[in-house]
């Protein structure tokens, strides 16, 4: 215990409070008010699990529910290919490899926020004048319907996301020794063997990495979707994070807003520790 | 538990005294009642950043007039959420004096708070009808800041050059008309479409379109939409017509467009002849060509057996915290008072605020903008359909009712399913 003393305390404080302050007390405080029925002022009665049998029931959430799985699972593909697809490429023995890395990251440095309104014009008007100018039907009207409001979505988080991702996989690509790839080579492997049997394998911490990071925050996003769709049309593109936020501050229904985003928490706990335990048990096997 | 309770106290209030020795340089901020000898101290908060300037400025004549009262004002609106962020304000201890809430909804969350203005002059002279939402039994909880109204608000010189004239426009049938002559001409008037509905912003087909339809059933009283159990659509045939004509002769595809592309660009620009929208646009087209801003009108929505009558409402109201010493919320109806009956503060409230007065002994001449100079009319000659959205059912029910309409005009839910789902929606929080 000699180093539990004042100085490990001291040090400690700091993050202690930080994560106390904005984790820790706000995800306990929350998971009490989903058991009663404040509206943001007073608390007057102590309702149990009424909140979790309405959220059941609330098709609203439930379709946010699965709509976010969908947009996950595909952006979640997406990004990983395109991550890793960019980080190869800029690992290449390329001339222009660095200003090529630099500029596949800078989406990533734009606000969501920004984003979803500059493709939003894209989408609208740029999309909309071509389709009209070449007579192309399915470029016309982008956002107004479910699926373009959908691929729109996909489109914008991989291109603001992929950036980030390459960074991660040319990490683990530059670490992989020379040798491996020359020994290869003398045998007599071609490129794609020497990719499915070397950098693969090698690579496979990466994807844990940045399949938690794509993963969780595909789950979360929330400021591209406002800018972008606002949930639109019909609120059929509405994720999970914007239908928590609507049911609390637009139809005013604190508590039940909080009930909902105390499942959201569960599910995505439960999602991203299942898969960082097996593509751990994944990397140990090979 | 208790000790662990008491461990994360000490923590939190060392760390609050961290944070406040980092702002020690503001004043005090303890914002409640007479802080020190008579000084009073009024702490005045609300949702719209766009008065933020001239209000202070009308402050300060306040203060000179009445050298022991402090105003603090504090807009909080734009991006935030202002419900959201007076309910914490509240909920920490550090209450207002003088707030704003919206109608009836809101009026019912802060009941505990909100104090009897039935005795001030302006409850006196505010119009007929505009303190309807806020009325409970005798008490008067809120004071209106002003008019807002809405209707379609078309471009004179387009009319003018398709011969049409404005005031001939009376019934369903001679909108119809209008719209259709306006479309067979697209191209000798250089627009691209009669309308621009933003079909993209609920609240547009929701609240307002709607609204029109459904004030009738409810007399035009918020109230009584307020709590009526259920919405019958007497008028629903109407709302389906008007809506396809908006939808049939609008820029395309309405889902895409939203309400700063069909008042920027679209109605600015002077790409469509009509927008259905507010008083509150005009700021926005003066911006973008101060000539046409001069150059429009406003045509009543028609409603059978009701033509010729704008919706008018208020959109906000000024409520007094009841919870401080009673010389407090004295001062605070005395300030209200006089930004409604003193010259600085009428002169404030017309030219710079831009506001159209809800109350009497206004110069209704000094008004600038050829919108709300419309509106104050058709509102003072009494020809008014009540704003009934704001006393919807609390689960945003107007988005509820316009997502449908949106299902509709993509045509993924026929008008009998939008009425039925929006009944039933109306029904749930209110049985």
């Amino acid at each position: 215990m000699k180093n539990r003393d004042l100085a490990f305390w001291l040090f400690l404080t700091p993050v202690i409070l930080a994560l106390g302050i904005v984790v820790i007390i706000p995800l306990v405080l929350g998971t009490f008010y989903s058991f009663t029925d404040w509206n943001g002022l007073t608390i007057t009665k102590f309702i149990g699990f009424e909140n979790y049998r309405t959220l059941l029931k609330d098709t609203d959430f439930l379709n946010s529910i699965w709509f976010t799985t969908k947009f996950s699972f595909v952006t979640v593909l997406l990004l990983n290919f395109f991550g890793l697809g960019l980080a190869i490429l800029v690992t290449q023995k390329l001339k222009s490899s660095n200003f090529l890395r630099t500029i596949f990251f800078m989406p990533n440095l734009i606000g969501g926020l920004i984003l979803g309104f500059i493709w939003q014009f894209i989408f609208v008007n740029v999309f909309g004048n071509i389709g009209q100018v070449l007579g192309i039907p399915s470029l016309q009207g982008w956002l107004s319907t479910t699926t373009t409001g959908f691929w729109g979505l996909v489109i914008l988080t991989c291109w603001q996301m992929a950036g980030y991702i390459m960074i991660i996989y040319i990490a683990y690509l530059q670490n992989i020794p020379n040798e491996l790839n020359e020994a290869a080579d003398i045998d007599g492997a071609n490129s794609f063997q020497r990719f499915r049997h070397i950098t693969f394998p090698l690579v496979a911490p990466a994807f844990t990495v940045s399949m938690f990071l794509t993963l969780s925050m595909s789950f979360k996003i929330y400021d591209q979707n406002l800018s972008l769709t606002n949930g639109g049309p019909f609120d059929s593109t509405q994720m999970v994070a914007m239908e928590i936020v609507r049911t609390a501050y637009t139809e005013n229904q604190l508590a039940y807003g909080q009930a909902k985003a105390v499942i959201f928490f569960v599910i995505i706990a439960i999602i991203a520790l299942t898969q960082v335990y097996y593509n751990k048990k994944r990397e140990v096997d090979m | 538990m208790k000790k662990m309770y008491s461990l994360l106290t000490t923590g939190l209030i060392a760390s609050s005294l961290l944070l406040s020795a980092c702002g020690s340089d503001s004043t005090d901020d303890s914002g409640s009642s007479s802080a020190e000898g008579d000084k009073i101290t009024l702490e005045v908060y609300q949702g719209k950043v766009e008065i933020k300037d001239q209000f202070e400025e009308m402050i300060k004549s306040y203060e000179q007039e009445n050298p022991n009262v402090e105003i603090k004002f504090t807009a909080v609106g734009g991006g935030t959420d202002y419900l959201g962020s007076l309910k914490t304000k509240f909920s920490s201890g550090d209450e207002p004096e003088i707030f704003s809430v919206a109608g009836p909804s809101e009026a019912e969350q802060f009941t505990d708070y909100l104090a009897d203005l039935s005795d001030t002059e302006s409850a006196k002279l505010a119009l007929d009808g505009t303190l309807a939402a806020v009325t409970e039994g005798d008490q008067v909880l809120g004071l209106p800041y002003n008019q807002e109204g809405y209707g379609y608000i078309y471009n004179k010189a387009i009319f003018k050059d398709a011969g049409i004239d404005p005031s001939t426009i009376k019934t369903y049938d001679d909108l119809k008309s209008v719209v259709e002559t306006l479309d067979s001409k697209k191209e000798e008037l250089g627009i691209e479409a009669v309308f621009a509905l933003a079909a993209k912003e609920k609240w547009v087909i929701g609240n307002h379109l709607a609204n029109v339809y459904l004030a009738p059933e409810f007399n035009n009283n918020v109230l009584e939409a307020y709590d009526a159990k259920t919405v019958t659509f007497e008028k629903g045939d109407e709302l389906q017509q008007m809506l396809d004509l908006q939808v049939k002769y609008s820029i395309q595809p309405t889902l895409n467009v939203d309400y700063s592309q069909q008042v920027e660009q679209y109605f600015s620009l002077g790409q469509v002849a009509m927008i259905q929208q507010g008083n509150w646009v005009f700021p926005s087209i003066e911006q973008m060509d101060p000539e046409l801003a001069q150059n429009i009108g406003v045509l009543p929505i028609p409603v059978e057996g009701n033509e010729g009558s704008i919706p008018v409402g208020v959109p906000n109201y000024w409520a007094v915290n009841k919870n401080k010493d009673e010389e407090v919320v004295q001062a605070a109806k005395d300030f209200l008072d006089w930004m409604n009956t003193s010259e600085v503060g009428k002169d404030t409230v017309v030219t710079k605020f831009n506001f159209i007065p809800a109350y009497e002994g206004y110069d209704a001449s000094k008004i600038a903008d050829p919108l709300s100079k419309d509106i104050y009319e058709y509102s003072t000659n009494g020809n008014t359909i009540g704003w009934v959205f704001a006393g919807y059912p609390s689960n945003a029910w107007g988005d509820i009712l316009g997502a449908n309409m949106q299902k509709y005009i993509a045509g993924e839910m026929t008008w009998e399913d939008v009425i039925n789902d929006s009944i039933q929606k109306w029904e749930e929080p209110r049985n």
